[in-house]
């Protein structure tokens, strides 16, 4: 007789035993694919958040103080095509989405009614594609040329399809259509205008010269920063890095801690539902002691004693991974809508999670049934169907 | 076709060590029918399922067609009860959860012969109840499937232990004339019984066991 219509039927008849077993490694697969698809959402949702919050490296001349950025108009410049050499190099791979930029302390704009404000000014290169690393969605400002974006509170001083008008050191007046009037939450860029590059640069004065990089760098617990500091001091030694703080660290905290936690849940529910599965295959060998001794009576070998046995342990792993993905990404999508701002759309069922699951928690639900499995075998066939 | 040769076995439960088996010798002819009685533990059953080869004795022989069983390997002795030997158990021991067809057919080599499993449940009367599972028969329903489970392949020797011993006189009466029959197909059959009168009309040798040894 087929030995898998035999297990199966044993299943159906011991029903009790088969579903808790089951249900063992529902809990497990549940337990452990909502978390995992919890955590990559939480890490999708830093990135996002990060993203939102900007760009958070900067790569800068040595010796420049950050807060010059904002208060005086004198910082170091360097070559912008710096931003050039770096997204060309092979070995320049810690950060991403490189943007030039050339940010200064404006200090006497004049606006439409007449009134004088010291403002923020930042010309932004398009940004730059790192030959060597697979290509990415664009991030940070995309001003195009001969326009500028203006941040909330220079924006209220200037009526709606008024030009913006700004003096170049050589006194002209140079203006530019408004193409977006930025939304407050900006930071200094409230008090400030966003141009391409290349304008601000002939504004003034300053042809083909930036004083910062903006840059990307993903996960900054992991030594990233440091690789990034090396790798960028190695090509121009007379540049720095700094990593700019953000909500996005206090998210990745988050993340890094709901991992911690994870990496303790998983093995420990797997490992609980390991121990509650080998025992009710224990149970379940010893009530079938008779059934196996007639096994053994009638010629069976061990090795098709020990087959049905694990088979068991093999297709209600392979049930239990199956309902558990489902009912794992069922609770994640539930909860992650609940939790997640930025990406609570996103959570999806992770399918290469599956191609995982379904072949490890199998394995372990059979490794599990091993030692029933094997005590099994030894059954005294005499013992069990002796009649004195 | 068998030969018993001293057949010794001994069991030790709390320090005591009890003899269930006692230079045990006789021989079993094909055509035999023999029938071993004795009081309960006098080791009739130990004594079958020693021949069975389901126990290994502590000394002596069982000697199958010349060769020693208990020098056979596992797997030597897996293949000896598949082709050689057929059990008939006093309880029956069907499997629950598979009906009276697949109870028998559970024990067939593959390709497995639907047509004779069909004569032999006709001949028994369960032909009906190939697809009714343990659950739903009678005993002597239950009794017949496992007889037919157990010659089916057939084997050449039929061990029984007790195979009346749950069954009302007339079920024991149809499965004794059902062992008869296998018998006069030229198989060996050792039947273990402590009452053994309806089947002594089917023996041709009779041994009585006690304390583990051959007293008649």
């Amino acid at each position: 007789m087929n030995a898998v219509i035999l297990v199966i039927k044993e299943i159906f008849y011991r029903k009790v035993n088969s579903f808790i077993i089951l249900l063992t490694v529902i809990v497990a697969g549940t337990v452990s694919v909502a978390i995992y698809s919890l955590s990559r959402a939480s890490e999708n949702e830093t990135r996002k958040i990060m993203r939102e919050q900007g760009l958070n490296l900067y790569i800068y001349p040595k010796g420049t103080n950050l807060i010059d950025f904002y208060s005086v108009n004198n910082t170091p410049v360097f070559p912008e095509n710096y931003v050039d050499v770096l997204a060309e190099s092979k070995t320049f791979d810690a950060v991403r989405h490189l943007t030039g930029i050339l940010q200064l302390k404006y200090p006497d704009w004049t606006d439409p009614n007449g009134s004088r404000h010291q403002i923020l000014v930042a010309g932004y290169k398009d940004e730059a594609v790192q030959r060597y690393l697979p290509g990415q969605e664009t991030m940070g400002f995309d001003v195009p040329k001969g326009t500028v974006h203006v941040g909330s509170l220079i924006s209220t001083n200037i009526p709606e399809g008024d030009l913006f008008k700004i003096r170049g050191k050589n006194g002209k007046i140079y203006e530019f259509p408004i193409t977006k009037r930025l939304e407050e939450g900006k930071g200094m860029l409230d008090q400030g205008v966003a141009f391409y590059l290349e304008d601000l640069q002939q504004v003034l004065g300053m042809e083909g010269q930036i004083n910062k990089i903006e840059a990307l760098g993903c996960v900054c617990h992991d030594g990233r920063i440091k690789n990034a500091r090396s790798q960028v001091q190695a090509i121009f030694s007379d540049l720095e890095v700094a990593e700019i703080g953000s909500i996005a660290d206090a998210r990745e905290n988050q993340r890094l801690m709901m991992n911690k936690y994870g990496s303790f849940i998983i093995p420990f529910v797997i490992l609980s539902a390991l121990l509650i599965s080998g025992l009710l295959f224990y149970s379940n060998v010893v009530t079938r002691r008779r059934e196996i001794g007639i096994m053994i009576a009638t010629g069976k070998s061990k090795y098709y004693i020990l087959l049905i046995i694990m088979m068991k342990a093999f297709l209600l792993g392979l049930a239990g991974t199956i309902i558990g993905f489902f009912a794992g990404t069922a609770i994640a999508e539930y909860f992650g809508r609940e939790i997640f701002r930025f990406t609570a759309q996103d959570i999806e069922p992770l399918w290469n999670v599956l191609g995982y699951v379904i072949f490890i928690f199998p394995v372990l639900w059979t490794l599990s049934g091993w030692i029933p499995a094997l005590m099994a075998t030894q059954v005294d066939a005499a013992r069990t169907l002796s009649s004195e | 076709m068998l030969d018993i040769v001293k057949l010794t076995k001994k069991y030790t439960k709390n320090n005591n060590i009890f003899t269930a088996l006692n230079e045990v010798s006789f021989k079993v002819d094909e055509g035999d029918f023999i029938v071993v009685n004795g009081p309960s533990g006098s080791g009739k059953s130990t004594l079958l399922h020693t021949i069975g080869g389901l126990i290994r004795p502590d000394s002596g022989q069982v000697l199958f067609k010349g060769k020693n069983i208990n020098l056979f390997t596992g797997k030597e002795l897996e293949l000896y009860r598949k082709r050689n030997v057929g059990f008939v158990f006093q309880q029956f021991h069907l499997l629950p959860y598979l009906t009276v067809f697949e109870n028998i057919k559970m024990v067939c080599p593959k390709p497995v012969n639907r047509r004779k499993i069909n004569e032999y449940m006709e001949k028994c009367s369960i032909l009906p109840l190939e697809n009714k599972y343990p659950s739903e028969l009678s005993v002597g329903e239950k009794q017949r499937t496992a007889f037919i489970r157990a010659i089916i392949t057939s084997p050449d020797i039929l061990l029984a232990d007790e195979p009346t011993g749950n069954l009302d006189p007339v079920n024991s009466e149809v499965i004794l004339s059902l062992i008869g029959e296998f018998h006069k197909g030229g198989k060996a059959v050792i039947l273990v019984s402590h009452n053994p009168g309806a089947a002594a009309k089917y023996a041709t040798k009779s041994i009585v066991l006690s304390e583990g040894q051959i007293i008649n």
